[in-house]
């Protein structure tokens, strides 16, 4: 199977290099598209789809490969091996960050610089650490998502209720983000939320922006400093931000941190 | 920050009374305006929300992450989203389960409106169908280990027949022909060794049925029972190689004992062991080379090995070479015995606390390792 089928890639543009965009826990590639497309006129960007998620091809998730980050950052790897051109930027957001990370510490010659959006190396509270959840937080997550699904049906998205100022959307991405089999999204919460990286940290020598939100319930505050301390090459922003996605909610703080620290870097 | 504007009375009764929460937030979930009736549910005044707390925040924490990770995004994007259930914490600390249709309104500021529906009824069902899932899913799980069981025994039935009709058919036939072959007279020198023939035959036949028995006891039951007491370990090894040794005449059988210290095993299974492993060292070894038996007390345990020359077992053959009856991969009519005694081998280390290795190579042969603890854990 193709990697482009299997991750639904998309690539858009030309540049002096390539910028990944990774999605995070919970939606797909779609997550950028009020901050993508401005890079796609400087460099050339790639966008997929993690499998399990958006229009991947579900049947190449395997539950054994996907049953930790590494699975994910190994298709990492194929893709910024296959896709790149020039020096390799990546851009993960939440979950992906880490993944990012992983892919580098596993192949670091293609990239340049990793960008963490709303990163966290670890969920859940850890004696002096604080990750901002307990176990017993996750747990109530994956049973919300457990109620929701079965509201849901399987493999489909909440419906659209028909807004009066609907934003213009096709009905193909409207239909297609945030869809998710159940089964795949219970697996992909428990090895995001569960997972635990601080030891990796570090290890990645490339430099690394943290976009860190300044009330973001998912990475507190306490996290991107945590981050910045063990991160070896790191700089940290702190953006105006309430909530977990500020791509979508704040993209002209979060392009303005990743493009003065691309400036910073020669890229 | 602007808030809407004020309602002709009938329109804030009927809202304040509605039979469902009515939400009107900032993009951010901070409230600008709630009715009476989600006041009611959650227990805090409007007062006490509008401008002072977001929505998520009366989320249970699972459905505060739910809704940074799905909802908030699907708002953004597709400007409505619709039948979502989550969990409003009241104030007791009780939690309500409510089902939440939102859109997005942009009348110069951006604002999100939201009515709650409280859906007990269908928390209680849904709650009843994950039972049934989960309980569905333990009913095949346990029919699958059942299958499985099954499936062990029929094998363990499989492979006992293939003992007794291959591997007990060759002790029995050397007793039948010595026995004919004597009935007919024979010189009195042919029928010692005949006699002998028989006696041999005999031990064989008895080994294989004790190995039998340990073999079923192995599979079915905890493992190998073994009674462990102080041993002198390397008089327990001489003595099984001295009798090995009448039994292989004409084969070269060493034994080098070293280091010395209380060893905790239990004898008699020690001589099977050797015993085992000696067997398929002299059928696999080649004839004019010695096979060493080493017997090593350490400081933090105690080893048997089995050491001989000769062609180096394959390397395809080494991951089932522990397994019971992993012959079937052999030609028929090899003088490998049953492929039971590595089995048992392995068992009786484990029984003891202590694991088997096997090293083989064209250079150095084939030297088979059993390191045990001092005493057994």
């Amino acid at each position: 199977m193709s990697l482009q089928r299997r991750n639904n890639v998309r690539v858009s543009g030309e540049g002096p290099a390539t910028i990944f965009f990774a999605h995070g826990f919970g939606c797909d590639q779609n997550m950028w598209r009020l901050l993508a497309p401005a890079y796609a006129k400087r460099y050339r960007t790639v966008l997929f789809d993690m499998v399990g998620s958006g229009s991947s091809d579900l049947t190449a998730y395997d539950a054994a490969k996907y049953d930790s980050l590494q699975g994910y950052a190994d298709d990492v790897v194929e893709l910024v091996r296959e896709f790149s051109e020039g020096p390799a930027v990546f851009v993960g957001h939440s979950v992906s960050a880490m993944i990012g990370m992983l892919a580098n510490l596993k192949d670091a010659s293609p990239f340049a610089a990793q960008v963490m959006i709303g990163p966290s190396p670890c969920y859940i509270n850890d004696g002096d650490y604080v990750g901002g959840f307990s176990r017993q937080d996750i747990d109530s997550l994956l049973e919300t998502l457990e109620s929701n699904y079965l509201g849901w049906s399987s493999n489909m998205a909440p419906a659209i209720m028909g807004a009066p100022e609907q934003p213009d959307l096709s009905t193909e991405l409207t239909n297609s983000f945030c869809r998710t089999d159940p089964e795949i999204a219970k697996q992909f919460a428990r090895v995001t939320f569960l997972s635990d990286n601080r030891a990796q940290l570090p290890l990645l020598t490339t430099p690394t922006l943290i976009v860190q939100c300044n009330d973001d319930i998912i990475a507190p505050l306490a996290v991107g400093d945590y981050l910045k301390r063990r991160l070896p090459r790191s700089t940290l922003r702190v953006i105006d931000n309430v909530g977990h996605c500020p791509h979508l909610s704040s993209p002209g703080q979060c392009a303005q941190a990743t493009d003065e620290f691309l400036a910073a870097e020669g890229l | 920050m602007s808030v809407p504007g004020p309602l002709s009375t009938d329109a804030q009764t009927l809202l304040d009374g509605a039979p469902c929460g009515l939400m009107c937030t900032l993009p951010d979930g901070t409230f600008l305006r709630v009715n009476r009736t989600f006041c009611t549910w959650v227990g805090l005044s409007e007062d006490e929300l509008v401008h002072k707390q977001k929505f998520q925040d009366l989320l249970s924490m699972g459905g505060r992450i739910f809704h940074q990770t799905h909802w908030a995004p699907l708002l953004a994007m597709q400007g409505s989203i619709s039948e979502v259930k989550l969990e409003l914490r009241q104030r007791d600390g009780t939690t309500l389960p409510v089902v939440i249709n939102a859109i997005v309104r942009h009348d110069g500021v951006k604002r999100h409106e939201l009515a709650a529906y409280v859906a007990r009824d269908r928390d209680k069902y849904e709650r009843e169908l994950i039972q049934s899932r989960k309980r569905m899913e333990e009913l095949v799980a346990e029919t699958r280990r059942l299958h499985d069981e099954v499936k062990d025994r029929a094998l363990l039935a499989e492979q006992m027949i293939g003992i007794v009709s291959h591997d007990l058919r060759n002790p029995i036939s050397t007793i039948q022909t010595a026995a004919a072959m004597l009935s007919r007279g024979v010189p009195a020198e042919s029928r010692d060794r005949m006699v002998a023939r028989i006696a041999r035959a005999g031990q064989r036949a008895d080994r294989l049925i004790g190995d039998l028995l340990d073999f079923t006891q192995a599979r079915l039951g905890d493992g190998l029972r073994v009674r462990p007491e102080p041993i002198l370990l390397h008089e327990v090894v001489a003595e099984a190689v001295e009798e090995l040794a009448l039994a292989h005449p004409g084969r070269p059988l060493r034994h080098v004992p070293s280091g010395r210290g209380e060893c905790h095993a239990d004898p008699s299974r020690l001589e099977q062991l050797v015993g085992n492993l000696v067997s398929n060292a002299m059928s696999y070894g080649s004839a004019d080379s010695p096979v060493t038996v080493g017997s090593t007390i350490a400081a933090d345990g105690f080893s048997i090995t089995v050491h001989n020359f000769g062609p180096p077992i394959p390397a395809e053959t080494l991951p089932t070479l522990f397994e019971p009856m992993t012959r079937g991969t052999h030609a028929i009519g090899s003088k490998r015995s049953v492929g039971l005694g590595l089995f048992i081998v392995c068992q009786v280390a484990k029984a003891h606390g202590g694991k088997t290795e096997v090293f083989s190579s064209a250079e150095a042969g084939t030297t088979f390792s059993v390191t045990f603890p001092l005493s057994p854990r």
